[in-house]
């Protein structure tokens, strides 16, 4: 006999509530724990359409409570989830009008309106105000959102792109010529967007190169409009444009058709981003103020980028993997998934990348750069590792000491994978080695097999 | 049942092609459909329909593989939109229409015997750039047709203007739905329709080598007996096991790897279920923002806040899932699928029990008969006035659209 899962859930919450107040009268704190449960749990259930319609459809009726095909016999009636987070301060605390968004109950009117403009404001503040806006990541851990829109969410999706397969037709990205100092200022405008700061040396550089100019010859002119689509990413170069809102969720004609003003972007600001990721409507129209001048970056181009060099260095690292004999056995569906998990390190001339009687965690592969072999005793070098040589890789088979010390002597990048990593992913590397040894295949029976 | 009416039920279409030697182009099927014996296919193929309504169980994954034998999944030439009933639209999407349809014409006792049937508009489907996930979805239902917790596409047609996939009809509704009414399901309840999504997932990756890319409650259906039902195809893919990097799926389910473009594959499906588990037991999803950039900020971060009431198994499962470096996600390290059943949050599920649907869902909806719709919202009626399939379009696109 086992207690049943709810309770369970309740003690621990309350232990972990104990420990976190320390209370010195611990009778009274749990009363009140309970009390506190109770109200909240029971406040839930007179909310539900279950209680208060008592024709409701088809699902109340019959579902909760009960028939339930793990739960004890005896929690019949505990009617809703026993998960619940001590402040409720989500949706039961406001029933009403403010936590559904006026179209919540419309199936045929998906996301955009109003409740997506938070999205501009979003950009906007990449412009000056990043202080205002402090990252999510700082939140209260248990505030949960308590607005959270409950329509049904659309799926969203991007151009279909498909990498160039062949080697003689690589993808080149347009490139545009700016000066040293509209570099730097592009790239400190996309500094603190999560978008951008993924991005290696070669990609960052490519992305940069590939924003185009656009010059704004006067005031007045429109940007972007708010529930077009959008195909654009644009970074002020100089400037100042208007940002409006339409509560309808589109610009509109007339007068009024822009909606209320409810922002400004200057010189380092940005704005748009969202459509580098796919063709969503603009959350706002976007007008200038005076005679401007904008960087452009297409969602195709970008995602382009990203894609060509994360499917060349896959592809080099197979390829790189397909030399080393110890791996050699290795399906090619398991190639790509090390390969998917190899990590690419950076390191500068004269440091030593693995260490002569050091305990090998790691296997290498040389991705430019060259490094030298070194053995105590020995102040010749005895080999030279360069672009698709590899080392360390008996690390993955035992905890035996590395023979020899890696130097490197130049700016060396390297793909590293951990024996860790190696076995969470394939097994244990033996059995991968085991595999084709013709002695065993012959007779069928592998001595060894019995352990896994 | 007569050997000769079982070779027609198992193989519909070649009986066809026996009858109509070399017609096979999709685009001239509608034009000889009076020719008798093109009627005397259909009415078959009708009664098959029947049939199957009648008798349909789930088939063992071996089963499911055999494509020759099964009898769902196929393409029809002989069917055609006149031959069913739109009773009620069921969903719509942005290039497609589900309705509740009912079989025309058919013997006493199967008046009731209904079916789903999605209609998607072809002018749409090119507009929209969907040509290649709308055959990706043909594709890959035909293939997984039988999974007793997948839909079932019983057949596909075409017409001039259209495309249709003709399913079983779940009338439980969405899943969505009860969770929204009840903010969210306790511990055994998402227990269970966790298990059974497992059970898809295992089966789509590990025996189909087949992304879903679109997880989320609004997917999932709960059949008459209770049981789930993953719908809507549309961005599945057989990715085998390279990596693809088109962006699909829903804001608040998508995979890091997917945001930051660095190609993805089966993976994607495990980061969306720990973010399901997630949702079902606490009524929202854990990466949420007004900004749906801000979204994609915390999901790149990949910091998931549990409340203080979660289950320790709970949050370690979750946390397990929702694993940023895909090479320590759980679902995607070695043994797959097995891990995540093994996960002690599982630890009550008898799994082979489950896969044939010999334990009771926690949710069986109260229906009036098999066609009763209460558990589906309202939708508008569609529009009247719809942009035209043009000769230009037909010579360009047909042959896109031929395994229908």
């Amino acid at each position: 006999m086992s207690l049943p899962p709810d309770y369970s859930n309740e003690i621990s919450a309350l232990s972990r509530e104990v420990l976190k107040h320390q209370p010195h009268d611990v009778l009274q704190f749990c009363a009140n724990f309970f009390l506190r449960r109770l109200e909240s749990q029971r406040a839930e259930f007179l909310l539900s359409p279950q209680h208060s319609s008592p024709q409701g459809r088809g699902m109340a009726e019959n579902s909760f409570p009960g028939n339930n095909p793990f739960g004890s016999p005896n929690n019949n009636t505990q009617t809703f989830a026993s998960i619940d987070e001590e402040e409720e301060n989500d949706l039961v605390a406001s029933p009403t009008a403010s936590s559904f968004p006026p179209n919540a109950m419309d199936p045929q009117s998906h996301a955009p309106a109003e409740d997506s403009f938070g999205n501009f404001a979003g950009f906007a503040a990449s412009a000056k105000a990043q202080q205002s806006h402090p990252p999510s990541s700082s939140r209260d851990p248990q505030s949960f959102p308590n607005n959270y829109n409950l329509n049904r969410r659309t799926s969203v999706s991007a151009e279909s792109l498909n990498p160039t397969s062949s080697s003689s037709d690589t993808f080149t990205p347009p490139y545009h010529q700016k000066t040293e100092e509209q570099q730097q200022r592009l790239r400190a405008a996309v500094a603190g967007n999560f978008l951008f700061s993924h991005l290696d040396d070669e990609q960052s550089a490519q992305v940069l190169g590939a924003l185009q100019e656009k010059p704004i010859p006067t005031k007045g002119i429109k940007v972007i409009s708010q529930g077009d689509v959008g195909d654009f990413f644009y970074v002020v170069e100089k400037g100042m444009f208007e940002v409006y809102v339409n509560k309808s969720g589109k610009l509109e004609t007339g007068l009024d058709g822009l909606g209320a003003k409810v922002g400004a972007v200057g010189p380092g600001g940005s704005f748009g981003e969202l459509a580098l990721m796919y063709n969503a409507p603009r959350a706002a129209t976007v007008m200038s103020a005076e005679q401007s001048t904008l960087w452009a970056l297409d969602r195709v181009t970008f995602r382009r980028i990203l894609m060509d060099s994360a499917f060349q260095r896959r592809r080099m690292y197979e390829g790189f993997l397909e030399e080393v004999p110890l791996l050699s056995s290795l399906k090619s569906y398991e190639r790509s998934k090390i390969a998917d998990a190899l990590e690419t390190k950076k390191y500068p001339a004269g440091t030593t990348i693995i260490q002569e009687g050091d305990v090998g965690e790691s296997f290498y592969i040389l991705e430019s750069g060259e490094a030298e072999v070194y053995k105590r005793g020995n102040d010749k070098s005895l080999k030279r590792y360069k672009k698709g040589d590899y080392f360390g890789e008996l690390a993955l088979l035992n905890d035996a000491p590395r023979a020899a010390s890696v130097v490197s002597t130049t700016e060396v990048k390297v793909a590293q994978l951990g024996k860790n990593g190696f076995q969470r992913l394939l097994g244990p590397v033996e059995g991968i080695m085991r595999r084709n040894d013709p002695s065993k295949e012959t007779d069928g029976v592998d001595p060894l097999a019995k352990s896994n | 049942m007569a050997s000769a009416a079982m070779h027609k039920l198992l193989h519909p279409h070649r009986s066809r092609e026996e009858n109509h030697p070399g017609q096979q182009n999709p685009a001239s099927s509608h034009e000889r459909q009076d020719s008798a014996g093109m009627e005397r296919v259909r009415e078959e193929e009708k009664h098959n329909l029947m049939q199957w309504e009648e008798q349909k169980h789930p088939l063992a994954p071996g089963q499911i593989q055999n494509q020759e034998q099964k009898h769902v999944g196929y393409s029809s030439e002989a069917l055609r939109q006149e031959d069913f009933e739109l009773i009620k639209t069921l969903g719509t999407g942005t290039f497609a229409r589900v309705w509740l349809v009912r079989v025309k014409n058919v013997n006493n006792g199967d008046e009731n015997k209904v079916f789903a049937l999605k209609i998607l508009r072809k002018t749409d489907v090119i507009r929209l750039k969907q040509v290649e996930h709308v055959r990706n979805e043909r594709n890959v239902l035909a293939s997984v047709a039988g999974h007793p917790f997948i839909t079932t596409m019983v057949a596909s047609f075409q017409d001039y203007d259209s495309l249709y996939m003709l399913l079983d009809y779940c009338p439980g509704g969405e899943v969505f739905s009860y969770l929204r009414r009840a903010r969210r399901f306790n511990e055994p309840t998402s227990q269970f329709y966790a298990a059974e999504i497992v059970l898809i997932l295992e089966f789509l990756h590990e025996q189909q080598g087949v992304a879903y890319r679109d997880l989320k409650p609004e997917n999932i259906l709960i059949d008459a007996e209770g049981h789930l039902k993953l719908v809507d195809f549309g961005f599945a893919k057989k990715v085998e096991n390279r990596e693809t990097y088109t962006l699909c799926g829903t804001p608040e389910y998508l995979a890091p790897e997917v945001i930051r473009n660095t190609g993805h594959g089966t993976a994607v499906d495990w980061w969306a279920f720990g973010i399901l588990v997630y949702e079902f037991l606490v009524g929202q999803p854990p990466f949420w923002d007004q900004n749906p950039m801000k979204i994609y900020e915390q999901i790149v971060e990949g910091k998931v806040r549990f409340p203080s009431a979660m289950s320790e198994d709970a949050r370690s499962l979750i946390s397990g899932l929702c694993t940023v470096d895909t090479s320590k996600r759980l679902g995607n390290i070695q043994g797959g699928a097995g891990t995540v059943k093994a996960h002690p949050w599982f630890r009550q599920i008898d799994w082979e029990a489950l896969y044939y649907r010999k334990v009771g869902g926690p949710i069986v909806p109260h229906l009036r008969g098999p066609a009763d719709t209460r558990n589906f919202d309202e939708y508008e009626p569609e529009p009247a006035n719809r942009e035209k399939y043009t000769k230009e379009m037909s010579d360009k696109w047909d042959e896109h659209f031929r395994d229908f």
